[in-house]
């Protein structure tokens, strides 16, 4: 009768503050919790009687990495209460905004966050001492996307600009336009970075995942779409949260995410990549076919790879969408404030975000939701441990903890988005 | 203006977070109080809310920098570090992924050789509470003026063309 408890008391790179706590006896898993100690941030609280154009730059706050993820579906949601169309030219700025901010969230975690591990390195910093090329290009990469944010919204962290209806101010054409350059450089990058990602080492780890995402027949869903899930029916946005719930569990500070049959399920790269791979752009698409990839990807340590093809599909998309970028007319349509709820979802680099928001007549906020993806992929995350503890049996206890802090790395938690994380502690039990 | 006579004042912290923001409140009093040196054309003043990887960009295109941020460590109220002595520092950031100013900077002078050719100055406010939502403790308010005093002689030395003292380069 063998136990063991492994715990590490920080995870580094990761957003946020949390612990996780694995304690396994003859092989099999006793107990494991994602331990989410980080005060809750009550955003939903205080959302209630603001006006509702407001939202958007209240909730972009929720997070430094992937704000316009937040502003992309709050404007949606309220926009869909309102009853308001926006035009295809404000759409098409969406998304290119929207694409900076995958590059430069990629880049950090394909480049950064992940590849040290599967690299054997402690950190960037041990990276950048031996292969100090790969760690510019992967800076350069990053750059570019917040260059693009900048150019769109203002700033490169926690943009402005966007607003239900549209844009406070259509972004001038030249600077958007000078990024080309750039954007072709990245696309070149972003493909050498997928044939990169393809050497890299994997640990062994294949899982039986419901993968759900959004999904458009036309392009690579990330603005909106449907939602869709390898295991059930495609629902509307506005039916999410019936059957995607989200319910509240001891250990953590942020609700965990099941389906309504009480199944856990995942969100995010690999889940996007293996619903929607056919809707990739021609050259993301191409890059896909040269990799050889037997689709479902069901490693969770290859959402790496996931990510990297989505690099591509960024660049190529934001390269497009810049040549296409010739704003006219007005930035804004016009809004009639009445008593209504309404949601919104978008693809935030880490997953499906949904939002729904009730306002009344006067624009004030009655009540707001929020499902950020890392709350979805927290039950995930403790079912994939659960999966690995096998392996982690026969390991010293650094390994095992080292292991473990892979496999939650890999899915690239946002604890600043599901409150905050991470400290690990593995026991098995004698 | 050539980027070689630029140098960078910034304030480093989170404005929501108790003393995490010393180091931008200590940019934002000092640049009130000397108004004539902060709006000198070859001064650059940042405010920088978690920076990150984004703090080598702002270093990168200028000749020297001041930057002054919260710190925790032995209870020093300020401390004036070079840059050179702050790569040996590991932060306990939490934030942007774990890449505080210490390994930012670590991460600069590894791939980026030219940064190790320009004085860089770490103005550090010892912090006591960093919770969210709380306001400046007391004792870092009081502090405030005479970190401004501080940043501005830093300020002035740089300006001057004499080389501020740097600790020689280390290896950590």
């Amino acid at each position: 009768m063998m136990s063991k408890l492994i715990e590490v008391p920080a995870l580094a790179r990761v957003e946020g503050e949390g612990g996780l706590y694995i304690r396994f006896k003859n092989g099999q898993a006793e107990e494991i919790r994602l331990k989410i100690y980080e005060p809750p941030r009550f955003f939903e609280g205080f959302l209630q009687g603001r006006f509702l154009q407001e939202v958007p730059d209240i909730t972009a706050r929720i997070c430094g990495i992937c704000p316009v993820a937040y502003q992309m579906s709050s404007v949606q949601a309220l926009e869909a209460a309102l009853g308001v169309t926006i035009s295809e030219q404000v759409r098409l700025l969406r998304r290119l905004m929207y694409c900076g901010e995958y590059i430069e969230s990629h880049a950090l975690h394909i480049y950064l966050l992940q590849a040290p591990d599967l690299l054997g390195k402690e950190s960037v910093l041990e990276l950048a001492a031996v292969a100090p090329d790969v760690v510019k290009n992967a800076l350069r990469l990053k750059k570019i996307g917040n260059d693009l944010l900048k150019a769109i919204g203002g700033r490169s962290v926690h943009p402005v600009n966007a607003c239900v209806g549209g844009f406070y101010r259509w972004p001038d054409v030249g600077p958007i336009r000078a990024l080309l350059p750039d954007l072709e450089w990245g696309l070149e990058a972003s493909l050498e970075t997928v044939r990169w990602a393809l050497t890299l080492p994997y640990p062994e780890l294949e899982l039986d995942y419901e993968f759900v995402a959004l999904h458009r027949p036309d392009e690579y869903a990330i603005y909106d779409g449907e939602v869709w899930s390898s295991k059930r029916a495609p629902v509307p946005v506005e039916e999410f949260d019936r059957v995607y719930l989200e319910e509240h569990v001891p250990h953590s500070n942020a609700l965990h995410g099941r389906t309504i049959d009480g199944n856990v399920y995942l969100v995010g790269p690999l889940a996007r990549l293996n619903l929607n791979h056919e809707q990739l752009s021609p050259i993301a698409q191409k890059a896909l076919r040269e990799a050889d990839l037997k689709l479902p990807l069901r490693n969770p340590y290859k959402s790496l790879i996931a990510r990297a093809i989505e690099l591509v599909e960024a660049y190529e998309t934001a390269i497009e969408l810049v040549k296409q970028y010739h704003p006219s007319g007005k930035s804004q349509a016009p809004l009639t404030l009445k008593t209504s709820v309404g949601a919104g979802a978008s693809e935030a680099p880490r997953g499906l975000l949904f939002h729904r928001y009730a306002v009344n007549d006067q624009g004030m906020v009655l009540r707001a939701r929020i499902v950020p993806p890392t709350a979805q992929n927290l039950p995930r995350i403790e079912a994939d441990l659960a999966a690995l503890v096998p392996q982690l049996v026969s390991m010293s206890n650094e390994e095992a903890t080292l292991t473990a802090e892979h496999l939650v790395r890999s899915y690239d938690p946002c604890i600043s988005c599901a409150t905050h994380f991470l400290r690990v502690q593995i026991e098995e039990v004698k | 203006m050539t980027a070689r006579n630029l140098i960078l004042v910034a304030g480093i912290g989170q404005s929501l977070r108790g003393d995490d923001a010393a180091g931008l409140e200590a940019v934002r009093y000092w640049a009130e109080q000397f108004p004539e040196t902060a709006a000198q054309p070859s001064v650059l003043v940042e405010y920088l809310e978690t920076p990150g990887l984004t703090l080598l960009e702002s270093l990168r295109n200028v000749s020297g920098a001041i930057l002054v941020d919260a710190m925790q460590g032995g209870g020093v109220p300020l401390r004036r570090l070079s840059g050179q002595e702050l790569r040996c520092f590991t932060s306990d950031s939490r934030s942007a992924h774990g890449l505080g100013v210490a390994e930012a900077l670590a991460l600069g002078y590894e791939l980026y050789p030219e940064l190790g050719k320009i004085p860089i100055i770490l103005i550090g406010i010892e912090g006591h509470t960093f919770a969210l939502g709380e306001p400046l403790s007391e004792s870092v308010r009081r502090l405030l003026p005479h970190t401004a005093q501080m940043i501005q002689e830093e300020v002035l030395l740089l300006l001057s063309g004499q080389k501020a003292q740097d600790a020689p380069q280390k290896t950590c």
